[in-house]
């Protein structure tokens, strides 16, 4: 696992790991990116953009909601794990996936989303946090 | 066109300076280039493609960063289809450009498009070649074309919307639209013309480089318009009309710079392609239709020209 997470970090001057298939189709374990992580602190794997979360996280309550539908939505294998920090183009959400998920969502949570709010969603927390802004507008 | 001299002097391979742990591929078929009004497509079908070892083959041939994107996708078969498609790309270039597929280097647009970035060869010329990809999860396609921006966009015959067909255009697409598959009295072929006008709609944002967050759907209208245009012998037209994109708030006014074609491919797929015109030529002033060229390949094992087989086929241009 550690000389697999250096190859992906380090300079392309070293041999590239050669990749052998052993079980099913990649031989490669999913890399985790929290466990690069803790192994390279200083490095960020992918530039992630800066948002901030004006208010409290979502509730779990509502992530679970929202995985559920996505989950629905893309068809996904039932051994999918899908989390808050899961971004909808790494689910292989193409452009009507999303339109979709934004009309479950709001059927779901009895909401309306503006589309340039929908523009701003790439992770399934940023969609929980979202709703719980709208679901609290709505009542407040 | 100082590349064309310049051609005979390209190696095959020209990777010299990296550690290659795996045998070499075989080489790739090389590609003409795409003539003008003509868009070259490469479709690949992952359930065919059965050897491990292949995509050991096509991860070698990705950049540290395309790799950890491939990697970051969720679950295996994503990966797959993320590996396929950059594999896909790379190759396909490398047909025409007549180099080893690793020496691409990609850079994305301001609107996340991505497009070769060729200023890192400064040795030689290289062809002035668009590209765009688009996936399902059971085929992936690849259009080329030269010097001119094109989209391409393709989506499963069979797919289905989980909500209402009348429901997702009123809210996405024009009001001429709506009004259209109004009139289709049945639910299934409502589906599938929303289907397809989700492709050619899909396909001309991404041929201005913009996607679908860049350019709302709701702006603007693609339809069919009675046109002048001679039939060529041979091929399938029903009737002498072609696909038009036109502004909402400027009907009537054609966006005559994009050309389109809309078929069905490989019997499962509806595909779209949108190119623009080439405004310095005179033929492209006559309205004359896109050209289509397609190739079934699968990169380093097989490649198959299916242009004029059923493969493609109820071309709409």
């Amino acid at each position: 696992m550690a000389s697999i997470s250096a190859t992906a970090i380090s300079i392309p001057t070293r041999p590239r790991h050669s990749l052998q298939a052993v079980n099913g189709i990649f031989g490669l374990k999913s890399v985790s990116i929290s466990s690069l992580k803790r192994s390279f602190p200083s490095i960020r794997l992918q530039p992630t953009p800066m948002h901030f979360r004006v208010c409290c996280a979502a509730k779990p309550e509502t992530v679970q909601k929202v995985c559920g539908i996505v989950k629905k939505q893309l068809a996904l294998p039932e051994d999918t794990t899908i989390t808050g920090e899961s971004k909808f183009s790494a689910l292989g959400a193409d452009s009507l996936d999303t339109v979709e998920i934004v009309m479950g969502l709001e059927e779901a949570f009895d909401i309306g989303v503006e589309e340039e709010s929908a523009q701003s969603i790439s992770t399934v927390q940023d969609a929980a946090d979202l709703i719980e802004k709208l679901v609290a507008a709505k009542s407040g | 066109m100082s590349w064309l001299l310049r051609r005979n002097m390209l190696p095959l391979h020209s990777n010299s300076l990296a550690r290659r742990p795996l045998a070499s591929p075989p080489p790739l078929l090389p590609a003409p280039l795409p003539s003008p009004r003509e868009t070259h497509l490469w479709y690949v079908v992952p359930d065919q493609l059965k050897d491990a070892s292949l995509l050991n083959q096509y991860m070698d041939l990705l950049s540290p960063c395309e790799r950890q994107s491939v990697l970051r996708m969720n679950g295996e078969r994503l990966q797959k289809g993320a590996l396929l498609a950059r594999a896909l790309v790379r190759t396909t270039l490398a047909r025409y450009c007549r180099v080893s597929p690793k020496s691409f280097k990609f850079r994305k647009n301001r609107f996340g498009k991505p497009e070769v970035e060729w200023n890192k060869y400064d040795l030689w010329a290289p062809p002035p070649l668009q590209f765009n990809i688009s996936h399902t999860s059971t085929m992936i396609a690849c259009g080329v074309a030269l010097d001119l921006p094109i989209g391409v966009d393709i989506e499963e015959k069979q797919r289905k919307t989980r909500n209402n067909i009348l429901s997702l255009a009123r809210r996405y697409f024009s009001p001429v639209e709506v009004a259209y598959l109004r009139t289709l009295a049945d639910l299934e072929s409502q589906r599938h013309e929303f289907i397809r006008l989700w492709t050619l709609k899909e396909a001309y944002v991404k041929a201005l480089g913009r996607g679908f967050s860049g350019a709302p759907f709701k702006d603007f209208t693609i339809r069919l318009e009675a046109s002048n245009s001679k039939q060529v012998t041979g091929e399938s037209k029903s009737d002498a009309s072609r696909i038009v994109v036109e502004a909402v708030d400027h009907p009537g006014i054609l966006m005559n710079r994009w050309h389109f074609a809309l078929f069905e491919l490989n019997n499962s797929h509806y595909a779209a392609v949108c190119m623009e015109r080439d405004v310095k030529d005179p033929a492209d002033r006559e309205n004359n239709s896109l050209k289509l060229e397609v190739w079934r390949t699968l990169p380093f094992v097989e490649d198959e020209c299916v242009t004029e087989t059923a493969a493609v086929k109820n071309i709409i241009r």
